[in-house]
């Protein structure tokens, strides 16, 4: 309590903060889950995101003035997103913030950050709505409606002769419920039936009902949307029981984080991905910033990382922009301009990111061209393996 | 002081908030009672907010009532919760101890389950987009504030009261009250009713507060995190929720600086407050201000 | 249901009952002699499984103070489950001398130890997380040895499949509770804690140290956490430091339908939970938790010492 009263007084003596410049290092922030049960994407996005901060200030930053990352951990609740937004931007004074993790955070703070005129870059976003949100509020997770219906024509291809469909996704999860439904759609526009529909929890470990309902029903072919942990751990016990029909996984299996849970399992696994660590001959951003991420990590960047250093790379292309347009340096022009002049930029152009060519529209929602199909091949030891494109 | 409320505006409510949150837990702790049940409660009251707020079936009424329809939804929420208070916790208070925790518990689950499979709740997504009562967080002390106020005065009324004496007679000896005339089931009812209703309430206005309501709201985490603020603050005061509260909701804030280690700081302030503290903030105040009659508990004597 | 839909729900049930089982016994034990649940066992759960896969395998991923470490020395499977599960004995006895013990010395309300186990669990599922991250770890397949994955037999013309290490979980949990039975039934040191979880006054009049037994107590719990901590890494992997939450809570809904502080109350009632997550419709599987905890509600309004708990006398 007597902290609290003293802060007050200090602040209260300071003078007003507002029209004050911006100093270098300029504060982009990043807002993710680096505690809690999602902690695993937001240390991916983390990653993503450092590996940003070390290639584009190597390039000279913004013009020659470095930025600098500033962290605030969301933890795995709304409240705690709320907090670190207020933190990011009250306390940091960021130019624009990348995050958060979840769709439902993204539903709590995005207003805030929205209300605040702060722009806000979603890494990982893809529930419907959230560029609605708000003028400020945009994202570089593309929405999965674009890249299922691939995945489900690529599994046709390799087996003409599918008719039954198993679909089975994660209900607790607002990714994987939003994509089954796209998958569904697509396989019925094929001519498919959807002979079974099985439903799991994100938290769940063993499957032995699911499975036996797939193997029961005697599915050509099974798709499924979840994630790492547990769509691994399905896919695995699906092979062990004797399923041996194609498997087609939704973007949630577009990691590395699937090999260890289903090892030499994960063999011959369909994915939708919207982004390839694979994809570095005709995408030289990518191919850097896959190249430092293997020398700092020694695997491939998993999506997340890739969604992370895309939004950190729009941020800084942006702020290039913003000098342009106003004919000032940043250090020249207060918190305040920066903000709405970034949002601005943001929404104009084209970047040229790991991601592929992508732009953002008036809303803020990502136009992205570049989806691809994949096929897991693990190495003999089953322990590695690696996303070969295919189409 | 904006620059002060921008930055610690939502904190500070969200110490209310979750103060008030820990009264309703408080309310059948005082009558012996271990319910663990407001989360569940609480949402219930979001749901019925956030769904009044954005269901197209409810939009002829929004337009009605304009800002009216947030009291509104605060009323159904009670009413609700206080129905929903009746019929779960005639069955389950007449088990005791951690039998009635674990009965709560259950209960909070049940709900999460099926918060998260309706559509009309969002299932995994939740309802977003929530109408907003005040533009800034700190605006909405304003509903919050006034309810915590309200609710102190009424706990010190009740407490005075021959309620509030029915609800100690219970909690030092349910048996021995019983002799005495007292009817044990119906003045625990009550406390569950009063902490389940003021648990709705809270979650009818947090709803708009937090912008967005889905399944994660009313977990088992959330019940124990609001037992920790009465029993650190003190069980035996009306007081403790709100010291507890104070404590337990702004300590992961304040840890803030310390990064990646902030949380396993918070677990082992948590382990080494319950243990030093063991009659709550409110009996260590007690015992720094000398006071010399305490409610009969010797120190350091346990038969 | 056919006949084989049945059999291969009944062993899918008994194979998920059984590692419940072997953790709600790490529950009941510490309730029996202490009388309250003990929150950090899910995460003495998470932490056992850890360790035995840090004495396994030992290749750790890129995030966490540890990032990158790979242990030069792996330990067969059996030895490092074994040191993984006394190890895990260790941490649990080191968490009742750190908050549980000062808490019984001070005459804290019995429910402050609910707090202050919440709060060794919240250090130790975020020390995890400071140390290794939070990404998946797997055992190698090979660690039981070179076997089919899984069996299967046909009864008419449908098949049943069980996972062959759902068999050796089984058999494991077993064992495990075979000696733990011969232990608690037949030897003076399970009378001894038969007479301190009976009644701690009189236990102690009569020689029975009654700190050390619970401290042997709250081993052998942490013993059982690990283990099926470890085996459940086995079988679904490692997947961060929560993957415990789950069974933490479902562990409740175990010791309450079999009867707090009952340990075959334990072993029934892992079984029953099991085959019910088992035997649920899969249309309905959204609803599995829902149907435990409703479950769990009903035996409380009906019968609250649960299966084959004692039923509690009011005593004036």
């Amino acid at each position: 309590m007597k902290r609290l009263f003293f802060t007050v007084l200090v602040v209260m003596c300071s003078t007003a903060a507002h029209a004050e410049k911006i100093k270098a290092p300029i504060h982009i922030g990043i807002g993710v889950a680096q505690t809690s049960n999602v902690a695993l994407f937001g240390e991916e996005q983390v990653n993503g995101a450092k590996v940003a901060e070390a290639v584009f200030n190597a390039k000279g930053g913004i013009n020659g003035t470095p930025f600098k990352l500033v962290y605030q951990d969301t933890g795995g609740d709304e409240a705690g997103a709320i907090n670190a937004f207020q933190n990011l931007i009250n306390r940091d004074k960021v130019v624009g913030i990348v995050g958060p993790t979840l769709s439902q955070q993204a539903f709590s703070a995005d207003p805030i950050a929205n209300r605040a005129k702060v722009p806000v870059l979603a890494p990982s976003n893809t529930a419907k709505g959230i560029p609605q949100i708000g003028e400020y509020i945009g994202r570089v997770s593309a929405p999965i409606s674009f890249i299922a219906p691939f995945a489900v024509k690529y599994a046709l291809q390799e087996n003409p002769k599918i008719k039954k469909v198993a679909i089975l996704y994660a209900q607790n999860d607002a990714y994987s419920t939003s994509e089954t439904g796209t998958f569904q759609e697509s396989v019925k526009k094929q001519g498919l039936e959807i002979v079974t529909t099985q439903k799991f929890q994100t938290t769940d470990s063993d499957f032995t009902t699911q499975v036996t309902a797939v193997l029961g029903a005697k599915v050509d072919l099974a798709v499924i949307s979840g994630l790492a942990a547990d769509g691994g751990n399905l896919v695995k016990q699906l092979r062990q029981m004797g399923y041996k029909g194609l498997i087609v996984g939704g973007n949630g299996f577009n990691t590395a984080n699937v090999f260890p849970v289903c090892g030499k399992y994960c063999e011959d696994l369909i994915v939708a991905q919207a982004y390839s660590p694979a994809v570095i001959d005709t995408n030289p951003m990518n191919k850097e910033f896959v190249t430092e991420f293997r020398k700092k990590h020694k695997k491939d960047p998993p999506q997340f990382a890739a969604q992370a250093f895309t939004a950190v790379q729009i941020y800084v292309e942006a702020l290039k922009k913003v000098e342009v347009n106003t004919k000032n340096k940043i250090t020249q022009l207060d918190l305040a301009t920066v903000r709405t002049e970034l949002n601005k930029a943001i929404r104009t152009g084209s970047y040229k990111t790991p991601l592929g060519e992508i732009s953002l529209d008036k809303e803020g929602e990502i136009n992205q061209k570049n989806f691809y199909v994949s096929r897991i091949k693990m190495e003999p030891n089953g322990k590695s393996g690696k996303f070969l494109n295919v189409k | 002081m904006a620059e002060f409320l921008n930055n610690y505006g939502f904190l500070i409510v969200t110490v209310v908030q979750q103060a008030l949150l820990g009264m309703s837990l408080y309310y059948p702790l005082s009558a012996g009672q271990l319910s663990l049940a407001s989360p569940g409660f609480y949402a219930l009251g979001g749901y019925i907010a956030a769904i009044i707020g954005t269901a197209e079936l409810f939009a002829p009424w929004r337009d009605l009532l304009g800002k009216a329809v947030f009291p509104l939804e605060w009323i159904i929420a009670g009413v609700a919760s206080a129905l929903l208070s009746l019929v779960i916790g005639l069955p389950a208070l007449r088990l005791r101890g951690i039998y009635l925790a674990l009965a709560t518990i259950a209960f909070v689950q049940i709900v999460r389950v099926i918060s998260l499979n309706l559509s009309i709740t969002g299932g995994a997504i939740g309802i977003f987009g929530i109408p907003q009562l005040f533009e800034s967080r700190w605006g909405y002390i304003w509903i919050f504030g006034p309810l915590l106020a309200a609710t102190l005065l009424f706990t010190w009324r009740l407490e005075q009261g021959r309620i509030g004496r029915a609800f100690r007679a219970i909690r030092e000896d349910e048996l021995a009250a019983e002799a005495m005339g007292i009817n044990p089931t119906r003045y625990k009812v009550q406390a569950f009713i009063i902490g389940g209703t003021l648990a709705g309430v809270v979650g009818a206005m947090s709803a708009p507060f937090l912008n967005t309501w889905n399944a994660r709201q009313g977990t088992f985490d959330a019940s124990i995190a609001y037992l920790a603020y009465v029993l650190i603050g003190g069980t035996r005061s009306l007081w403790g929720a709100l010291l507890g509260a104070a404590l337990l909701a702004t300590l992961p804030e304040i840890l803030r600086p310390l990064n990646d280690s902030r949380l396993i700081i918070n677990g082992m302030v948590l382990v080494i407050v319950s243990i030093y503290l063991p009659q709550g903030i409110v009996g260590a105040l007690a015992r720094l201000r000398g006071a010399g009659k305490k409610k009969g508990v010797p120190a350091g004597g346990k038969t | 249901m056919t006949t084989a839909q049945f059999l291969q729900n009944l062993l899918n049930g008994i194979s998920i009952g059984s590692v419940y089982a072997i953790f709600a016994l790490g529950y009941t034990l510490v309730f029996s002699i202490l009388g309250i649940i003990n929150f950090a066992h899910g995460a003495v759960f998470t932490l056992g499984a850890y360790l035995t896969y840090a004495m396994a395998v030992g290749q750790f991923g890129i995030n966490g103070l540890l990032s990158g470490l790979s242990i030069p020395v792996q330990l067969p499977f059996p030895v490092a489950l074994l040191l993984g599960c006394i190890l895990s004995g260790l941490v649990s006895v080191l968490i009742e001398r750190l908050a549980f013990r000062p808490l019984r010395n001070r005459g804290g309300d019995a429910l402050l130890a609910l707090v202050s186990s919440l709060g060794v669990a919240l250090v130790t599922v975020n020390a995890i997380q400071y140390f290794v991250g939070s990404e998946i770890y797997s055992f190698p397949p090979e660690i039981y040895g070179d076997i089919k994955p899984a069996i299967t037999f046909s009864i008419s013309e449908s098949v049943v499949v069980i996972r062959t290490v759902q068999v050796i979980i089984f058999g494991v949990c077993m064992a495990v509770l075979v000696s733990l039975g011969f232990l608690i039934a037949r030897t003076r040191f399970g009378k001894a804690l038969r007479a301190v979880a009976e009644n701690p006054a009189t236990a102690s009049l009569l020689g029975i140290s009654v700190n050390r037994f619970i401290l042997y107590t709250f081993f052998l719990s942490g013993f059982l956490g690990g283990l099926a901590g470890s085996l459940v890494g086995t079988s679904f992997g490692v997947a961060g430091p929560y993957f415990g939450v789950t069974y933490g809570l479902q562990g409740i809904a175990v010791i309450v339908l079999g009867g707090l502080g009952s340990i075959p109350g334990s072993v029934l009632g892992g079984i029953i939970i099991g085959l019910i997550e088992a035997f649920v419709p899969p249309d309905y599987s959204a609803y599995k938790e829902a149907v435990s905890f409703a479950l769990l509600f009903l035996i409380l309004m009906v019968r609250p010492q649960g299966l084959l708990g004692q039923s509690q006398i009011q005593k004036v």
